[in-house]
This record gives structure tokens, C-alpha cells and sequence, in this order.
């Protein structure tokens, strides 16, 4: 009897154990009734509301065309995205497309362990040469190693397009008869007005941390030349961060600080916060990428409008701007075909359509009888992303540059905002981190 | 403990691991192994996810103790000491004497209210203390611009001197409700008579907490320190919701660097190695108030 029940127990709990591991170990594929049924297992982090309906709505008019094709969709946030992807990536039953953030620490880092499949192939037999330029994908372009950022093979495909610009609230210009700068000069001056008139120029708020990069490179893309900015961000041509124009770019943003240009306690303030400010009417401008246009297009008795930030006097005038996180193949997946096709539906003119019908910007040109609506918001910032893109304008996130530089600006912006660094402490700390990864690549 | 012999005759004296059995196999396989996994991983240089695996002996070690940010960090985890440890132990043990020696009415809801932020998951805290520091809808700058003290009325969270004990004061809020219960329970051991001795001896009521309530108290403030100790030194969901280890680096802490290093980095072998100092280190500490704690009772005996 006794022994039994031990017996039982020892039964109960290895049941127990086995079923858990068992429930792990398959994949969830369920291709009973057609017998050919085809699941595309995808993950992306188009988690907000607006933007999943896009992804909802392509994905039904894939199945559609696709008989016999399921996909399964997971979606994520974006840092749940970057902690688990690149582990999923490494299985059997890991996702056949994923979204996969650019830069070394993710998409380099998957390239180089043989993770991620070249789409060279596809990039000729579905002619996305005429989708988007070669500056474009270079974004999403590493070396077969994954050390060289930049040029060798592609590695994704990216649905949406990022400017950072000025965000401004049109009812507080018109209420005080300001008017919309051209020179860098004139924001400058706009600034000290807005100021004066008892308004918070910027909404702006540091907690958060990587915003204050944008701020900072917004400055900098004003002061330098493309051929500079590239070399940065690919690492190549032994370029330095201890530059003048960098120096200066950090002079200019501290002392807008100073002049009492952010808004009030700003070091204290989440990103998402300042937004809510300036959402709500308290501050002129506020200085972000494109993204935010969907939001500032509801639920507000304001109204927006977006510029980029005007050109330095004499300089060409870049703005931090590319495409937004690319779809990427597991190399290992069995149905690369197809996964390549849904990459290709991804960034179709249907696909712009949803996606500006969205207010995102599209990576892809709109088609010429859309519907639309450009007269907005939205029409603002696709004004400023053709701007830059056929200026040949479209500069770089400066923190792709080495692994650790988010994590390097973010904490001497913080100082040099704090007032307890100085702008040239500032360019020399960068400098060491940026040098330190060259010379570790050169090993 | 005194050992406890007694046992049928004939009974396998193997028997009493099998009602363990369940509860072994799990601390087994989800804490035993993932610990010497941790460790054999610290001696390797990988990302986390390819094949590629190298072994580097102590050269993350090394690397940890010529690190800056690592010594700012274990810093910082000092400081949190003083927030989560001593400053609740200190805030608990007046509290409970307060309630413990004389009834007072709504004694249970005081009881009550005060652990109440013990109870809730500290992710919820940072959030709702992110907003209570908020330099200009937050309740604290509001109640202090109210007062008239507007010039007090900081960028909390974001200021390079403040950030460090406003996130720690956040771990004070959660711990000494959690120290208060222990000593309140303590307490009820120590008799009256003593009391009632002291005072015809002419001591007042601060000589009877030095010299009665104190050291009666020492196996409890002991359990205290090492529990709030252990939370001071591996706190990471605090500083994850209120300021990512900002301003600069100065609420940076010991836990934050290692998810840094293990899921941003991709420095999976450097992200164990600092995981296993930090264990060594709260091991060490945890024997040396065992080992105060010990020493108490033989005095005492």
C-alpha cells in the first residue's frame, strides 16, 4: 500500500515533467485538414494598435491570395523583440521571418553566427532595386561575416520609413503669430521668442535616455557632411568623434538647456511624458522622429505640423532619417520561398497604402492614385522624407556605430545636460568608446 | 536543532527523501543547475546564441575588476544598503515599538496599511514612483510647491546628486513595512516583566528599547538585514522602471549591468561572470551576519 502510493507519486510527477516538456517541444502545427497546409510562423513588434491593424490587414490579404498558406503571427514589443529574437532565431522551430533590429549588436551579430539568409537572390528576382534605393539598403546590409556594416549582402527589407525633425503645434503659432523658421538662424531666434512669449519652446525630457541622442544628432546632422556621418556609422576611414562641428553641436544643445529651452525639469521627464506635454498643448515644438505623427493625429484639440530642422548657414543640411526595423529569414528556415514572398508583400504599393492610410511613413513610394490624405500631419512629414531622400540628405542613428555607443551617449548627453560635463568632455568620451571599437575590429 | 531520531522499526531510514523527492527535483533542475551553468558559462566568451562557444578561463573575472562601471555599480549597491537595510530596519524597529507595547485602536489596520507596499510587485512601484517624482505633474512637487518650498521642487529622478537616494528612498517604502511585521512578531516573546523591572529601576523608555527590546531582537533584526541586504544588492526592476541607471551613471547598480551586458551586449560569458561575483559577494555577507547572529545567542546563553 505504502509502496504504491510512493510509486504513484513518483508516476505523477515525472507525468507531470514529461507533458510540460512536451508541450515545449513541438511546434504549434496543425496541418490535419488540408493536408498541404503551409504555416508561416512570423514575428514582429508592431504591438500599437494602428499599426497592427496594417499588419492584420496584409496578412489576411496574404492567406487570401496564398491558398493554403497560414501565418502565424507573434508580436512583441521592442525590447522583448531584441532579448528573445536572436535565441528563437537559432531553432529549428524558430520563426521563419522576424523582424530584426539593424545595427551590430542584433542584425551583425545574427549575420556573423550564420543566422540571418541573404536576400540577394530575391533582391534581383522581385526587382526591389526600383523599391528603394541602394542608400536604403545599405541600411540593412552587412559583410557575409558580419563585421562591416554597410555594403556586402542584404539581410532585411524595412516596411517604413523614420525622418527626425521639429514637430511644431500649429494652433500656438497661429495664437501667437509665429512663424514656421528656414534658417537655422531664424529657429534659433524662434526659440528665444517662444521663450519670451512665457511658452516652453521644446517639449523634451531625458529620463528615458536614447531620445537625447535625436537631440543631440539632429544638431550634428546640421554641421556635418554625409560622406562623414557614413563613414561614422559604418566605421570605416578611420574617422574620430572629436570633432569641431561635434563639439559644437553639443555646445548648441547645452545651451539651449541653459536658455531654458526644454522643458521645466526635463532630466526628470520619460519620453513618452514630454510627448503628453506637447500633445496637450504645454510647449511649442518638440524635436522626434516621424513616428510620433500617428498619435499627434487623434484624440487632440490641437493641431500639428512637422518641418525638419532648418540648415545651418552654408552646410548641407542633413537630417537623421532611414528605414524603420526590417523583416529578416532564419537561414534555416524550410520555406524561404515563401517567406521571401511575404517580404516582398511587406513592402508592396499596398502595402504603402496601409501603412500611410496609418500615418507612418512608407519606405516605398507611394502609388499615384492614392487616396490618401496628404493635406495633414502625415503630408508633412512624407514632404520632408522626399525632401531628404532626393536631396540625398538622409543621414544615420549615430548609436548603430559601435555596441556600446547608446549606451556611451546616452550617459554623457545626460551629463553634459546636467551641466557637470563639458561639450569637449563630452566628444572625448565618445571618442574613447569609438576608438576602442576600431581598434578592436582591427585585431 | 536537536536531531530527530524517531523511526518505525524496520522503516527504511532512505524513506523521508522520498516526500522530498518532488520538491528536490525542482530546486534540481531550476536552481542548482541553471547556478553551475552560470558558472561554467562565466568562463567563456559568447553572444548567447551561435555555436560559437570559446573558452577564456578568468579572463572575464578580470576583466570585471579593472571594470569602472563596475565599481560604480557595487557603489551604488552600497548606497541602496543604507536605503533598503538599515534605514528600514531602523524606521521598522520604531514603528513596532510604537505598536506593540501599549492596544491601540485600529492597531490591525494600521498593521495593515503599513506592509501593504511589501505585498505589491516592484515593477507597479516604479511605475507609480516615476510618477510621484515627476518634476511637474508628480504629487511630491506639487505638495512641495504647495507648501511654499518650490525652490525644493527638483528634477528628482534626473538630477545627478537626487536620483541616487530618490530611487533608494523608493526601497525604503517597500521594506520597512516588511521589517515593522518581523519585530512586531518578535516582540510578543519578550516578557512583560522586564519592562515592569526596568521601569522600577528608573529606566525610561528609550533605556528599555536600548537595553530590553533591541537585544531580545537580535535573531529577528538579523533575519532583516540579510533579507533586505540580499534585495539591496541584486535590485534591478527598480532602477529598470524608474532611470535606466540614469542620469549619467549614477544609479547605475550590479543587476542592471549584467542584463545590459547579457541581452544588449550580447556578452553572455561577461553577464554570468558579474552574476557570480554578485552571488559570492551576497554569500559572503550573509555569513557574516549568520555568524554575528550566532555569536549573540551563545552570549545570551
Amino acid at each position: 500500500m505504502k509502496k504504491r502510493s510512493i510509486l504513484l507519486s513518483v508516476i505523477l510527477v515525472l507525468l507531470i515533467l514529461l507533458s510540460s516538456c512536451s508541450k515545449l517541444g513541438k511546434p504549434a502545427e496543425q496541418a490535419e485538414n488540408g493536408a498541404e497546409e503551409q504555416v508561416l510562423l512570423v514575428w514582429d513588434q508592431f504591438y500599437r494598435e494602428e499599426e497592427s491593424k496594417v499588419i492584420e490587414t496584409l496578412n489576411a490579404e496574404f492567406e487570401a491570395a496564398h491558398p493554403g498558406v497560414r501565418i502565424q503571427r507573434e508580436v512583441k514589443v521592442l525590447d522583448d523583440l531584441r532579448t528573445t529574437v536572436k535565441l528563437a532565431l537559432s531553432k529549428e522551430d524558430g520563426p521563419d521571418v522576424a523582424q530584426v533590429n539593424q545595427g551590430r549588436n542584433d542584425m551583425g551579430a545574427l549575420v556573423e553566427a550564420g543566422l540571418l539568409l541573404p536576400l540577394n537572390g530575391y533582391l534581383e528576382k522581385y526587382n526591389w532595386g526600383s523599391v528603394f534605393s541602394t542608400s536604403v539598403a545599405s541600411r540593412n546590409s552587412f559583410t557575409n561575416d558580419g563585421k562591416t556594416f554597410g555594403t556586402g549582402s542584404l539581410y532585411g527589407v524595412s516596411p517604413t520609413a523614420e525622418v527626425v525633425g521639429v514637430f511644431y503645434n500649429k494652433t500656438l503659432f497661429k495664437k501667437h503669430k509665429w512663424d514656421v523658421p528656414t534658417t537655422f538662424e531664424d529657429f534659433e531666434a524662434l526659440l528665444a521668442e517662444i521663450k519670451a512669449d512665457g511658452v516652453t519652446p521644446i517639449s523634451f525630457g531625458t529620463l528615458d535616455g536614447w531620445n537625447a541622442i535625436h537631440e543631440y544628432s539632429a544638431i550634428q546632422h546640421l554641421l556635418v557632411s554625409l560622406d562623414y556621418i557614413n563613414n561614422l556609422t559604418y566605421g570605416v576611414n578611420n574617422v574620430s568623434f572629436d570633432t569641431p562641428e561635434n563639439r559644437q553641436a553639443a555646445q548648441i544643445l547645452q545651451d539651449w538647456a541653459n536658455a531654458g529651452y526644454f522643458s521645466d525639469g526635463f532630466p526628470g521627464i520619460g519620453y513618452d511624458d514630454s510627448n503628453n506635454l506637447f500633445k496637450a498643448g504645454n510647449g511649442a515644438m518638440t524635436i522626434t522622429g516621424s513616428w510620433l505623427a500617428p498619435e499627434l493625429l487623434v484624440g487632440t484639440d490641437q493641431e500639428f505640423g512637422f518641418f525638419l530642422l532648418p540648415p545651418y548657414e552654408g552646410k548641407s543640411g542633413l537630417a537623421i532619417g532611414g528605414v524603420g526595423i526590417p523583416f529578416a529569414i532564419r537561414s534555416t528556415s524550410e520555406k524561404q520561398e515563401l517567406a521571401a514572398e511575404y517580404l516582398n508583400w511587406m513592402i508592396s504599393p499596398r502595402a504603402a497604402e496601409l501603412w500611410a492610410g496609418a500615418g507612418m511613413l512608407p519606405a516605398m513610394a507611394l502609388p499615384e492614385n492614392t487616396k490618401v490624405k496628404t493635406d495633414n500631419l502625415f503630408g508633412d512629414t512624407l514632404t520632408a522624407w522626399n525632401t531628404i531622400n532626393q536631396a540625398n540628405a538622409v543621414g544615420h542613428y549615430i548609436d548603430w556605430a559601435t555596441p556600446t555607443f547608446y549606451d556611451t551617449l546616452v550617459a554623457e548627453l545626460q551629463k553634459l545636460l546636467g551641466g557637470i560635463s563639458t561639450p569637449a568632455g563630452l566628444t572625448e568620451a565618445v571618442e574613447a568608446d569609438y576608438a576602442a571599437f576600431l581598434e578592436s575590429r582591427s585585431k | 536543532m536537536a536531531r530527530v531520531k524517531y523511526r518505525y522499526p524496520g522503516e527504511s531510514r532512505w524513506k523521508g527523501w522520498w516526500y522530498v523527492l518532488p520538491a528536490l527535483t525542482v530546486y534540481l533542475l531550476f536552481t542548482f543547475l541553471p547556478i553551475l551553468e552560470t558558472i561554467r558559462t562565466s568562463f567563456y566568451q559568447w553572444d548567447g546564441f551561435s555555436q560559437q562557444k570559446t573558452w577564456i578561463g578568468f579572463a572575464n573575472y578580470l576583466e570585471i575588476f579593472s571594470d569602472p562601471k563596475f565599481h560604480n555599480a557595487l557603489r551604488n549597491n552600497l548606497v541602496f544598503v543604507i536605503f533598503y537595510s538599515i534605514i528600514p530596519i531602523l524606521i521598522g524597529l520604531f514603528l513596532a515599538s510604537l505598536l506593540s507595547r501599549r492596544p491601540i485602536p485600529g492597531f490591525a489596520f494600521f498593521r495593515t496599511a503599513l506592509f501593504l507596499p511589501q505585498v505589491i510587485s516592484m515593477v507597479v512601484v516604479g511605475v507609480v514612483w516615476r510618477w510621484m517624482f515627476n518634476p511637474t505633474s508628480g504629487p511630491i512637487n506639487i505638495a512641495l510647491n504647495w507648501l511654499g518650498l518650490g525652490r525644493f521642487a527638483i528634477s528628482w529622478l534626473g538630477d545627478f546628486t537626487w536620483a541616487l537616494p530618490a530611487v533608494g528612498s523608493i526601497g525604503t517604502w517597500v521594506q520597512y513595512g516588511f521589517c515593522m511585521i518581523l519585530f512586531l512578531a518578535g516582540m510578543q516573546r519578550i516578557q512583560e516583566e522586564y519592562y515592569e523591572a526596568a521601569s522600577l529601576d528608573g529606566a525610561n523608555a528609550l533605556n528599555q528599547f536600548l537595553h530590553i527590546t533591541v537585544p531580545s531582537l537580535r535573531s529577528e533584526i538579523a533575519v532583516a538585514l540579510v533579507t533586505t541586504i540580499i534585495a539591496a544588492l541584486r535590485v534591478f526592476d527598480l532602477v529598470y522602471t524608474t532611470t535606466r541607471g540614469g542620469p549619467g551613471e549614477s544609479t547605475m547598480v550590479t543587476g542592471f549591468l549584467i542584463y545590459r551586458s547579457a541581452f544588449m551586449l550580447n556578452r553572455i560569458g561577461y553577464a554570468a561572470a558579474l552574476a557570480t561575483v554578485l552571488t559570492l559577494i551576497i554569500l559572503i555577507i550573509s555569513l557574516l551576519i549568520r555568524r554575528y547572529q550566532r555569536h549573540g545567542v551563545e552570549e545570551d546563553a
